[in-house]
This record gives structure tokens, C-alpha cells and sequence, in this order.
């Protein structure tokens, strides 16, 4: 994943209220009048808001229909708990290759110990 | 530094904490990860390798590396000692070139000695406050019904 796309991502879930509103799209599309009414926003207020998540691609809002819903796109969170996986991967392969090399080390020692 | 480490409970929930035992003595094990010509050896996933462009092991000093992915694309790393007490601790930030900046981490490594073998535990804190604020409160808010978030929600709450 593009790592300016999944700073987008970030910044857009640093806001409490956007991700309230994520969490309400979650269940199902919304239009901007349900998604104004629990935070006694204004239109404009929420409207601000979705734009920043729309850029964010964590949000769709349909053209067809007359009312515009909003819909939850999952990808850039899919893509968010890919690079976490990601990180923890690196780990735990570098931990394997770690256990091999100690492995490996002390097996030397052992050897030039004999010696002595 | 000693604000990030002050509280562990505070930070537990922005944290990665991965933990393995080697059947190795701890002097071993430290020199494993803080000598450059034991660390090119298994840094990195499997068919990654790594090369060096500086290596100073101080405190303050840097740590510059590529490592080369077995696809052929290169990482661009950049390691900050912060901590070194040896054979027990090592703290560095960790980074990549300027392009991925906000994605810094913030690593401790304790190194302790379990009968003759050693536990390793690394926690990594993110330092970007956005993924911080991210891992703390969305997950389990945004969660609902999208199958693939479940596995990490459940990683989260281990962290």
C-alpha cells in the first residue's frame, strides 16, 4: 500500500467525529441529514467532514439516488490491518531467522571449545 | 522517552508487543542484535537481505540500512539509538526515508535471562498520533460486520 494513502487514512480516524461516523455507516448507508442529527451538527459541519473521508477513500456516496447516501468503503481499513499484520510478519520471520543464526553461533563456539 | 515509558498500562493499547524465547544465553543474544556483522544475518523476513551504510552503536548514533526484499524493491531504514545497556535493554527509533516519516516507531527491546536461555520482548509504540488515536478507539467502533477487521481487532486487544 502507498504509504501517503494509508497517512490519509490515518488522519481521517484521528477525528472522533468521523469515526462516529464511520461506526454508524458501518451498520448500513446514511444520508447526511441521519449522520448530522446525533451530533447536533450542521449540514455544512457534517458535510466537512464526510469530504475529508471521502478523499480518504473510506467513504463512497452514490450519485444515483436523489438523497446521496453514504456508504463505508472497508479497503483502506483492510489496508491499514495489512500493514499491521505486515509489521508483526516482519517479526516473527525475523525472530525465526534469529533463532536459526543463534543457533548456528553457538555451534561454532562449541566447536572451537573442543579444540582448546 | 521517559514520558513514553512512565505509564506501561497507558501505553499498552498503542503498542505491538511480540515475544520469543531463544535457547541461547543472553550475552550471545545481545551481541546478535547490537553487533552490525551478527545483525545483517537475520534482520528482516525471510529472503529479505541487508546492506549497511553506517552502524554507529552509541547512544545518539544512527543506524542506516537498506534492506533488499526478495521481489527486488529496496527499504530505505533509519535506526536511532536511544538507550543501550547492555545486556538488557535497547531503545531506538526507527523510521524510514523522509517519504514514510509519519510511520516512526518507537522501540524498546529487554533482553532477560530465563534459565540459561532468553526472552526477548519487543514493543513497538507508534508514534504517528493519528495510528494512535487509530489503534486506541476506532478499531473496535468500526469493527461492526467487516469480517476482515476482526483479526486484527482481536491482535489489537492483545497488544
Amino acid at each position: 500500500m502507498q504509504l501517503d494513502q494509508l497517512s490519509a487514512t490515518f488522519a481521517a480516524l484521528a477525528d472522533p467525529t468521523r469515526r462516529a461516523i464511520l461506526a454508524k455507516l458501518s451498520s448500513g448507508a446514511r444520508s447526511v441529514t441521519e449522520l448530522a442529527e446525533p451530533f447536533k451538527m450542521t449540514l455544512p459541519g457534517v458535510s466537512k467532514h464526510l469530504k475529508v473521508l471521502e478523499r480518504a477513500g473510506l467513504i463512497t456516496r452514490s450519485r444515483d439516488a436523489q438523497w446521496r447516501p453514504c456508504q463505508l468503503d472497508a479497503k483502506p481499513l483492510h489496508d491499514v490491518a495489512d500493514w499491521v499484520e505486515n509489521y508483526r510478519r516482519f517479526w516473527e520471520q525475523s525472530f525465526d531467522r534469529l533463532d536459526d543464526y543463534l543457533h548456528e553461533l553457538q555451534k561454532k563456539e562449541k566447536k572451537h571449545g573442543r579444540k582448546k | 522517552m521517559a514520558e513514553k515509558n512512565k505509564d506501561a498500562a497507558s501505553t499498552a493499547d498503542r503498542e505491538i508487543v511480540l515475544t520469543r524465547v531463544f535457547d541461547a544465553p543472553r550475552e550471545l543474544v545481545w551481541a546478535a542484535w547490537t553487533d552490525s556483522k551478527h545483525v545483517a544475518h537475520w534482520w528482516g523476513p525471510t529472503g529479505f537481505t541487508n546492506t549497511f551504510q553506517e552502524f554507529d552503536m552509541r547512544v545518539g548514533g544512527v543506524w542506516r540500512f537498506v534492506m533488499h526484499g526478495p521481489d527486488g524493491r529496496d527499504y530505505t531504514n533509519k535506526i536511532t539509538f536511544l538507550e543501550i545497556v547492555k545486556p538488557e535493554r535497547l531503545v531506538y527509533d526507527h523510521g524510514g526515508d523522509d517519504d514514510c516519516a509519519p510511520l516512526d516507531f518507537h522501540v524498546t527491546v529487554t533482553f532477560s535471562d530465563q534459565a540459561g536461555k532468553t526472552r526477548v520482548t519487543m514493543r513497538s509504540l507508534f508514534d504517528t498520533a493519528a495510528l494512535r488515536d487509530l489503534v486506541v478507539k476506532n478499531f473496535g467502533a468500526i469493527e461492526g460486520g467487516i469480517q476482515h477487521l476482526g483479526r486484527l481487532a482481536e491482535y489489537l486487544g492483545r497488544m
